[in-house]
Parts: structure tokens; C-alpha cells; sequence
């Protein structure tokens, strides 16, 4: 580009600082969001394979069992065999030292070298010394040394562990030293040989898998395993296992992203806004340039290049606060992962920089896709237009019907898009197709209510009402996108507020019906383990015979293989009061619980049937100890707990499928007049020290419930409180560039004889006007995201239905929040016209 | 410019044009013929909104007729293409309006440069052009200030200086002294004169008063669209 162009182009930028600074913090918060959620997305993905790298090691396969893991002996056989020479066996499980949730791994060290060698990271000499500790000295763990500190552990000492809510004694036997790529997934675990780790977790005899390295795409080697194992064994490849693991957060990443790309969308009109002002507050000066000679190509590079610089600016700057957030958000993602989905033991930011090239690209991208429409706007126009202002507000009136008219097409595409199919991808498309479609009618709706307004607010407020409306409306083309900026960013508050506000209540509402026993009672296992835990059955004996209780039902979770990977079942035995609390949203009761009491039927939750395209009368196949078997859907329940869905099975088909005769989880029935905190008091004494238990009374486990959604959603609300923040910054500068804009006119009026206080409420009356109108017409479309939020992209992203409930609070604080950006963006061009000689004003313009 | 000497420098041919006015059409330009001579100073009359500056722009390339030909030089203009014209009206033309319209983020020697530097001139010879200019238009001291610093004369000079900085073959003036007070509004039309007549440029003024008219070699009348009256100037 021509240097003097450059040159009085940012020029024109350093004389602009409000302008200029506020585009470029527009930019930097919504890469900021984008990169954070990206940065959090990729470090609890890297997380996980870090940490499943860590216990899976070099292993190519995996033989695993069912919910009570394999017989030891399998192991032996499968080595005199000889049919697999590379192997290891393994126990793991989860347990807790004080407040931390850690794991244990117990390994079989001589079989181990070639899968994950922990005693290479044995300090210097001392590698045997740790061999023999691990294999002679009872309750024997190594860990990094990073754990240990961590933990304020030294070498020798003893470390009380709780698991499954009993006590275990275990030993600090020596210190680890994993490179520094390695130390980042060894943070929480504890390594020990696997007699001990047996003894630990109350497995003996028992192994969660057995680990192999098989020839890669050797099917004989394969199936020389396969032809060994017993019914309810499988060998899987141990990638396999980790993707249908991570798969499950797959939906909860998809909607994080969105959601931030909808703050970096609000932040593009806000460019695209601003970016449009600046053209046309020196549609002279083009003008001028275009006359002087200067091509439309050089007009063309010379608001590009304004573009490129505020947009590489702003992203710089928002990497680094991205990088920033992302320290915060991480911690949330990872809460919500461990919260929903499994234990996630790292939680460090993994910036790469791939992540960072996404986010720069994604801004500076952006920036230009905003920038394009206004820099081809100035360089497509004759000279002669460029020059002639009302020419752009006359074309601009001119465009309302053909915006429109694209408007409705938008609209349209993007629900007959929501039409067909599942694809989560689709469902945003078309949420982001109605945003544009709403924006490109927003200019007709800004006219038809200027026009209706103003004999309102000139009755009301006489000249000053009458001259602020039709302001508005004389300057269409910068009134019409600010306002379709603000009513976006409301409508995404309103969208959002009104989606999370609609799935608390149903929640509640949901907990309120199903949570029918008055106490709970499960022993204490960190979250989402409640498979690896059970209560002592002589504890169970001794609550049954506790007087007082009417009823108690029985759960165990369980995760069992099926054709499509992991299946969550929950084998329950129910109390006589739980059947009504279980809402059918497929099958009729008089047909669904004789199925579920007797035959083998089983009960899906709405998740599990979406995602599986299950409904009342098909069947689902799972690999049972007995092998796989094939059990009839009774019917699909309403569930909120759990995305992936589960299946519920009576406790009694479970066991006669299952070995495995664990309880998880009672939930008792008192008898009328039982006070339940009493009984809760009188439950907790009769464990004692022989179990830790979580006894909670139904009210306390819905709060705990409540808290866990609100925890889930926190990061979907400091988004939201992002998106509100990109859009503030953005109407700020664009309302103040719309009135600074019109420092000629405004120093006119004080010419004229309009005190410093009349131009100052002309102002507040033209922006309070836009604020008011921006949060009206936000409500429809914050409605309508709602419902697409609700109906469309929940029930794709994780199959769960819900209705919508309006909460006020949301409409009123999208109106509030609309007015009080407007009415701030007035506060200054007011005050500068106010001190300004109107003298002055006049000779700058 | 190929230089051509006998015929008419501008040519204006059958040139109509007319502006959108709600739902009618308003013609300001009907049929409009004329010409003038190379190296002469034209100045066109009129009342307010007769069409005078849709003239002077459609002869500039700024805006196209809705029929007709302009010719300069022997080349039509209304033919070419956007990019054609912009490189033509780059080479050949300057321009000075009643508001000046100076590019407010560059200095007065910058302002200057611009063109040069849109035609391909080096710094060092384009900032040697601008020196002579300065010192023409008597703003030497002024090179580095912005426009805002300057008083409205002092900007008119400047606007002056950069429309013939680039050695254009036709000045076209829009009401130069239209902003200015009688003795600035003298100097400027003095020194636009001098300046014309030293580079030799063809001078199309466009203004309202007959006392700026009077010193152009012709006056052109602009009524009902059309060139109506046809007076040699006095002075000029």
C-alpha cells in the first residue's frame, strides 16, 4: 500500500484512541473466550491421555471383564499358554488421602519393564532397593515426588488411604523422579505391586484387566487371546477403550465451543460495527483519497490493513488473556468432567501451539470477515459517493426491504436446516443462521419503530423526543448495526439464561420426583467411582434391623461392555415407594414394571435411548459374565443425572448376569413419624469407624444435587458473563462513535442555543432510545435461541428433553443491561460536546 | 495526455444526467454540448443546484452521465472502466473544492506527496516538487503543521498546491473561494491563476459570482442543463 495512505490511516487511528482501544478489547475478550475454552478443552483432553498413557503404557490391547473385574487365574493360563508372552496385569482403583483423589496401580514389576517401567524412574541405585520394597513391605506405594510433596510425605512414612470409604494403611516407600512430560499424569497416582494393591482396594484374587502387546494387525495373535478368555472377558484395543472413554465429554466439548464462538460472532459485528463507523465518519476523506487518484484497490488494502492491525492487536492481546482464563476455566472444565463424566486426576493448562495458531487465526480471521463488508463498501463506491452522505443513507434506507426479505431467507434456511437428522453441527449452523437472519431484519425493525415512536416521545418529551428518534432513523446505516450488535449479544445472554434457567428447574423438578427415600446412604468414594465402591454387608444387615425403617431399596452402578462400548447400568433393587418416582416417558406402568420385576427387561434412560435409537418393545445387547445376552427395553425414563445415559436392571436379573453381589447404595424408606435427621445421627453412630459413610436426607441430597448442576454450570455462566462483556465494550464504542460522529450537528444545536444540559439529554433520549429498543427486540430472538438451545441442541448433544420455563429475572436484566450500556455510551460524547466551544466543534468537523 | 494542439481540449457531447428525486427523476444535465480549448481558463455560472458541480465531476470522473461522451484530450472518458478512469483522473487532473478537503491525519508537505506518490514519484524528487509548491503558494514554513493548524486560506493554498503538484492537464475548481473572506478568496484565485498559466493547465471553475468569473478567458452559462450563454472574460 501506498506509505502516506498507511500513514494517515494510522494516524487517523491514533487520533480515534476511545475508537480504536475499544475495537481492539472487543477483539481481545472474544479471542480471549475462544482461546480459554479451546485451551481448556485441549488441556482436560490432553489430561486424559496423559493419564491414561500413564496406566495403559505401551499396551496394544486390553482384556477386561465385568463390573468384578477378572479372576486372577486368567492371567497364569493365558502365560502357560503362551499366547501372550507380552503381558501384565493390573489392578486399579480409586482412593483418597485426606482431601486428594488419587489412584492406585497395582503392577506385577517383573511383567511390567515393557509396558510402563515405573521403576525406570527410581533415583540413581536405587531402582532395586525399590523392587524389593515393593515386593516384601506390606502396604508398600511409590509415587513422584511431586505427589509426595504435595502431600507432605517422606520416604517411610505411613499414609492413612480410604477406600470405599475403609481405612487402609499404606507405606511411602520411595520417591519417583518421570521426566517432566511424564510427571504431569503421574500427579495423582500411587504405584504398587499387586498383591498389595489387591489388598488395598479389598480385590483379591481379582484383576481390572490384563494389558498386552500384540503384533500389530496379527489376527491370529488376537484371536489366540480371544480363544482363551471366559464368557464375560473381551480383548479390546486399548485405544479403543480410551476413545470411547473420552467420547463421552465429546458433546459437553462441542458445547463449550460453541458457546465461545458465540462471543467471538458478537465480538465480529462488533468489529464489523466498528469498523463500518469508521468508514463512514471519513466517507469524506475515501471520498477525497478516490478523487486524489488513489484506486479502489488502495482503498480496498487501506481499511483491510486498518482491519488486519486492530485485529492482530486485539488477538495478542487476547491470547494473552486467554492463556489467563484458561488457567481458571480449567480448573472448571475439569470439575465438570470429574463431576459428570470420570475422575480426571491432572488439571494443569496445556497450552500448545496449535491452540494459540487456532485462536490467532480465528481472530484475525474474523476481524477481516467483519472488516470485508465496510472495506469493499469504501472502495466499490464511486468518488462522487463516497462524498455524498445522504446518498448512503438513502441507499441504505433503499437496502431495508432487500435485507429483509434475505432476513426471513436466513430465518427460513435455518429451520428447515433443524429439520432432518441428529448432527449437533447442523443444530448450530442454524442457531447461528437465525442470529444472522435476525440481524439482517433488525434495520426494518429499528425503522417501523422509530417511525411508531416518534409521535410517543414527541408527546412525551416534545422536540428533544421527536429529534432523538428520528435520528436514529435518519442515520439507518450505523443505527440500524448497532442495534443488531446489542440485540445479538442480548438475545445470547437471553438465549443461554433462559436454557440453563429451563434445565435448573426441570432438574429440581426432577430431583423432587425421584428422589423418593428420605435417607441415602453410600460410603464415601471420590465422584463418579461409585462403581469401584460398596457398603459392608454387615453394615447392610445392621441398617435393615435399625427400627424405624420401613423400606430400602438397593443400587449398584456398574460399567458393562456393549456392542457400542461402555454401557452405564445401575442394577437396583426398589423399595415399594420408588416405582412412582421413576417418570415414563416411553411405556405405560401397568406394562413397564411387571417387564422390569420379571423378565429380563430393562429400563433406558432418555440419553441412552437417544443415543442408541432404543425405544419401549426393542432390545439391547450386553456382554454379561455369562457371555452376551440380549435383554428387552421395558421402557425409557426421564433422567437428568447422567448424559450418557444409563440402564437401569433390577438387582436380581443383574446378580444372576453379573458375579458380583455388591451394594453400592441404599436408600431408605422411614416409617411415618421417623424424624430423618435423627435417623441419620442414630446411622452414622452405628458405622462407626467400620465405614466411612455419606448419609444424606433427601433434602440435603437434592441441595448436593443442585450444587453439582450449578457447579457443571459454571462455566457456561462465566461465558455468558463474557459474551455480556464483549458486547458491552462493543456498544460502548459503537453508541460513542455514533454521537461523537455527530459533533457538527450536536455543536449546530448549541449554536443554536441548546444548553449543555439539553444536548446532554438529547443524547441520553437518542441512546437510551437504541438501548431500549436493542433489548426489546432481543427478547424474540433470545426466545427463539432458547428454544433451539433447548429443544434442538440439548436433545442432540446429549438426548435429554426438557420444557421451557420463562424466568423473568433474564428478560428484565437483558432489557436493564441494554439501557445501562446506552445510557453510558452517551455519558460521554455528552460531556465532550458539552465543554466543547460549539465554535470549535464546528472548525474540527 | 497525447498533447494534441487544434482541437477542443474538453468536449462535451449530448452529456445528460439526472438525479433520483423520490419516485420521479429530476434532470440536471439534458443534452448539454460544449467545449473548451487547451491551456484555457473556463469558468462556469450559474444558480444554485443548475447542475454546475455535476459538471465539474462528471468531467473529473468522479461520477458517470446517464448518456453523452466527455472527451479529454481526444480520449473519452465516460468509455472506461472504474480502474481506467481512477489511473486517468490519477494522471491528468486535479482538483480543489470549497471545503478544501485536505486529508486531516497527514501534514501540509504530505498532502502534497500523496499524489506524487499515486503516480509513482520518488520521495526525494516528490519532496523537492513539494518545496517548489510551498514556496509557490508562500506555505514553506508550514510543511510540517496539520490541516486543522491552518487558518481556511492558508488550506485553500495548500488544496491548491496539491491540486497542481503533479503537473495535471485540467484543473477543475469547485467555488475555491466559496469559504473564504474577499482577500483571501483574491489571493487564492491569484495564485491559482499563476499557477495555472505557469503549467500551462486548462482551467475549468466552477462559482457563482461574476466578479470570480469575470477573470476566466471564458464564461460558460449553465441554465436549464444546458450551455446557454457563451461571454469572453475580462481579465483573467
Amino acid at each position: 500500500m501506498k506509505t502516506l495512505l498507511w500513514r494517515a490511516s494510522l494516524r487517523y487511528l491514533g487520533r480515534h484512541p476511545w475508537q480504536t482501544g475499544l475495537s481492539m478489547l472487543g477483539i481481545a475478550l472474544g479471542v480471549a473466550v475462544v482461546v480459554a475454552v479451546e485451551l481448556a478443552n485441549e488441556s482436560a483432553r490432553r489430561a486424559f491421555d496423559l493419564s491414561m498413557q500413564a496406566v495403559t503404557g505401551r499396551a496394544s490391547h486390553q482384556i477386561i471383564g465385568g463390573p468384578a473385574g477378572l479372576e486372577e487365574s486368567l492371567y497364569a493360563r493365558l502365560r502357560r499358554q503362551g499366547a501372550a508372552p507380552l503381558s501384565a496385569p493390573v489392578v486399579s482403583g480409586h482412593v483418597t488421602h485426606g482431601d486428594y483423589s488419587l489412584r492406585l496401580l497395582g503392577i506385577d514389576p517383573f511383567a511390567e519393564r515393557r509396558f510402563r517401567n515405573f521403576l525406570g524412574y527410581a533415583p540413581d541405585g536405587q531402582g532395586e532397593g525399590l523392587l524389593r520394597q515393593l515386593l516384601t513391605r506390606p502396604g508398600a506405594v511409590l509415587m513422584s515426588r511431586t505427589l509426595a510433596s504435595r502431600l507432605g510425605l517422606r520416604v517411610g512414612g505411613s499414609l492413612e488411604l480410604l477406600v470405599s470409604g475403609r481405612k487402609r494403611q499404606a507405606v511411602l516407600a520411595g520417591v519417583l523422579h518421570p521426566p517432566p512430560q511424564k510427571a504431569a499424569a503421574m500427579t495423582d497416582l500411587l504405584v504398587a505391586d499387586i498383591a498389595t494393591a489387591q489388598e488395598l482396594l479389598g480385590r483379591l484374587g481379582r484383576l481390572s484387566r490384563i494389558d498386552l502387546i500384540l503384533p500389530e494387525g496379527d489376527r491370529a495373535a488376537a484371536g489366540a487371546v480371544e480363544a482363551l478368555l471366559p464368557a464375560g472377558a473381551r480383548l479390546t484395543p486399548a485405544a479403543a477403550r480410551a476413545r470411547a472413554m473420552q467420547e463421552m465429554t465429546r458433546a459437553f466439548a462441542v458445547n463449550l465451543s460453541a458457546m465461545s464462538l458465540l462471543a467471538l460472532l458478537v465480538g465480529m459485528f462488533l468489529i464489523y460495527n466498528t469498523m463500518s463507523f469508521s468508514v463512514l465518519q471519513r466517507r469524506e476523506l475515501l471520498g477525497t483519497l478516490r478523487v486524489l487518484g488513489a484506486g479502489r484497490r488502495d482503498i480496498l488494502a487501506l481499511v483491510l490493513g486498518e482491519g488486519l492491525l486492530i485485529g492482530a492487536a486485539g488477538t495478542a492481546l487476547g491470547l494473552l488473556l486467554g492463556v489467563l482464563l484458561a488457567q481458571e476455566l480449567v480448573q472448571l472444565v475439569t470439575r465438570t468432567i470429574n463431576d459428570l463424566y470420570f475422575t480426571l486426576g491432572v488439571s494443569g493448562l496445556f497450552p500448545t501451539p496449535a491452540g494459540l495458531a487456532r485462536g490467532a487465526l480465528l481472530g484475525v480471521g474474523g476481524t477481516l470477515l467483519a472488516v470485508l463488508a465496510p472495506a469493499s463498501e469504501a472502495a466499490c463506491s464511486p468518488p462522487r459517493a463516497v462524498l455524498d452522505r445522504s446518498r448512503i443513507e438513502g441507499r441504505a434506507g433503499r437496502l431495508i426491504p432487500s435485507l429483509a426479505g434475505a432476513g426471513a431467507g436466513c430465518i427460513l434456511v435455518a429451520l428447515l436446516l433443524l429439520l432432518p437428522g441428529r448432527s449437533l453441527v447442523l443444530g448450530f449452523v442454524a442457531l447461528f443462521g437465525l442470529i444472522l437472519g435476525f440481524s439482517l431484519l433488525t434495520p426494518a425493525a429499528v425503522a417501523l419503530a422509530s417511525r411508531l415512536a416518534a409521535p410517543l416521545l414527541g408527546s412525551l418529551l416534545g422536540v428533544f423526543g421527536r429529534m432523538a428518534v428520528r435520528g436514529v432513523r435518519a442515520s439507518l446505516s450505523r443505527t440500524g448495526v448497532a442495534i443488531a450488535a446489542l440485540s445479538i449479544a442480548l438475545s445470547a445472554t437471553v438465549g443461554v439464561g433462559v436454557m440453563v434457567g429451563s434445565f435448573r428447574l426441570s432438574v429440581q423438578q426432577w430431583l423432587e420426583a425421584t428422589l423418593r427415600a428420605d435417607i441415602y446412604v453410600s460410603p464415601v468414594t471420590p465422584s463418579n467411582t461409585g462403581n469401584e465402591a460398596s457398603l459392608d454387608p454387615a453394615l447392610i444387615a445392621a441398617i435393615r434391623s435399625v427400627p424405624g425403617i420401613a423400606g430400602i431399596s438397593q443400587g449398584r452402578p456398574a460399567n458393562v461392555q456393549s456392542g457400542e462400548g461402555i454401557t452405564h447400568l445401575y442394577a437396583i433393587r426398589m423399595a415399594r415407594g420408588s416405582y412412582a418416582g421413576v417418570e415414563l416417558l416411553e411405556g405405560r406402568p401397568g406394562t413397564v414394571w411387571p417387564l422390569f420385576d420379571r423378565e429380563q427387561a430393562v429400563l433406558v434412560s432418555e440419553p441412552y435411548a437417544y443415543r442408541h435409537g432404543l425405544h419401549a418393545g426393542d432390545s439391547l445387547t450386553l456382554d454379561t459374565d455369562r457371555g452376551r445376552r440380549e435383554f428387552r427395553v421395558a421402557g425409557v425414563f426421564r433422567d437428568y443425572g447422567a448424559d450418557h445415559g444409563v440402564v437401569n436392571m433390577r438387582m436380581s436379573l443383574y446378580r444372576q448376569y453379573w458375579d458380583d453381589d455388591s451394594v453400592y447404595s441404599l436408600g431408605l424408606y422411614l416409617e411415618p413419624g421417623v424424624d430423618a435427621d435423627t435417623m441419620v445421627e442414630q446411622l452414622y453412630a452405628l458405622a462407626g469407624d467400620r465405614q466411612a459413610l455419606r448419609i444424606r436426607s433427601n433434602r440435603t441430597l437434592r441441595e448436593s444435587s443442585m450444587e453439582t448442576f450449578d457447579r457443571t454450570f459454571a462455566i457456561t455462566n462465566v461465558l455468558r458473563l463474557l459474551v455480556i462483556a464483549v458486547a458491552f465494550v462493543g456498544i460502548l464504542s459503537a453508541l460513542m462513535a455514533l454521537q461523537l460522529e455527530k459533533a457538527r450537528e450536536l455543536a449546530v444545536l448549541r449554536a443554536t442555543g441548546f444548553t449543555p444540559g439539553q444536548i446532554w439529554g438529547l443524547v441520553t433520549t437518542q441512546t437510551g432510545f437504541m438501548g431500549l429498543l436493542a433489548g426489546l427486540l432481543a427478547i424474540p430472538l433470545g426466545l427463539m435461541l432458547a428454544m433451539l438451545l433447548i429443544h434442538v441442541i440439548n436433545w442432540r448433544a446429549f438426548g435429554w428433553s426438557m420444557d421451557v420455563i420463562l424466568p423473568g429475572g433474564v428478560l428484565a436484566e437483558a432489557l436493564l443491561l441494554a439501557l445501562a450500556a446506552a445510557l453510558l455510551a452517551g455519558l460521554y460524547p455528552a460531556w465532550r460536546m458539552a465543554r466543547t466551544p460549539p465554535a470549535l466543534a464546528l472548525r474540527q468537523e | 495526455m497525447n498533447g494534441a494542439g487544434a482541437g477542443p481540449f474538453v468536449r462535451f457531447e449530448n452529456l445528460t444526467r439526472t438525479y433520483r428525486q423520490g419516485a420521479c427523476r429530476r434532470p440536471v444535465l439534458d443534452k448539454l454540448h460544449g467545449e473548451i480549448r487547451r491551456g484555457e481558463s473556463v469558468a462556469l455560472l450559474g444558480r444554485s443546484g443548475c447542475g454546475k458541480s455535476t459538471l465539474l465531476n462528471l468531467a473529473g470522473g468522479i461520477d458517470e452521465p446517464d448518456s453523452g461522451s466527455i472527451f479529454i484530450d481526444g480520449v473519452c472518458i465516460t468509455g472506461m472502466d472504474e480502474h481506467a478512469r481512477t489511473l486517468f483522473r490519477r494522471r491528468n487532473i486535479g482538483f480543489i473544492y470549497q471545503f478544501f478537503n485536505l486529508v486531516p491525519t497527514l501534514t501540509v508537505e504530505e498532502n502534497l506527496l500523496l499524489p506524487l506518490e499515486l503516480n509513482g514519484w520518488s520521495p526525494a524528487k516528490g519532496r523537492r516538487r513539494c518545496r517548489e509548491l510551498l514556496a509557490a503558494v508562500d506555505l514553506s514554513d508550514r510543511a510540517g503543521a496539520f490541516p486543522d493548524q491552518l487558518s481556511g486560506g492558508e488550506q485553500q493554498r495548500v488544496a491548491v498546491a496539491r491540486a497542481l503538484v503533479h503537473g495535471p492537464a485540467l484543473v477543475l475548481a469547485d467555488e475555491p473561494t466559496g469559504n473564504l473572506d474577499a482577500d483571501n478568496g483574491r489571493q487564492v484565485l491569484e495564485l491559482l491563476d499563476r499557477l495555472v498559466r505557469d503549467g500551462q493547465c486548462t482551467l475549468l471553475l466552477v462559482t457563482h459570482s461574476r466578479a470570480v468569473a469575470s477573470r476566466a478567458d471564458r464564461i460558460l452559462t449553465l441554465t436549464r442543463g444546458r450551455l446557454s450563454g457563451v461571454e469572453e472574460g475580462a481579465l483573467w
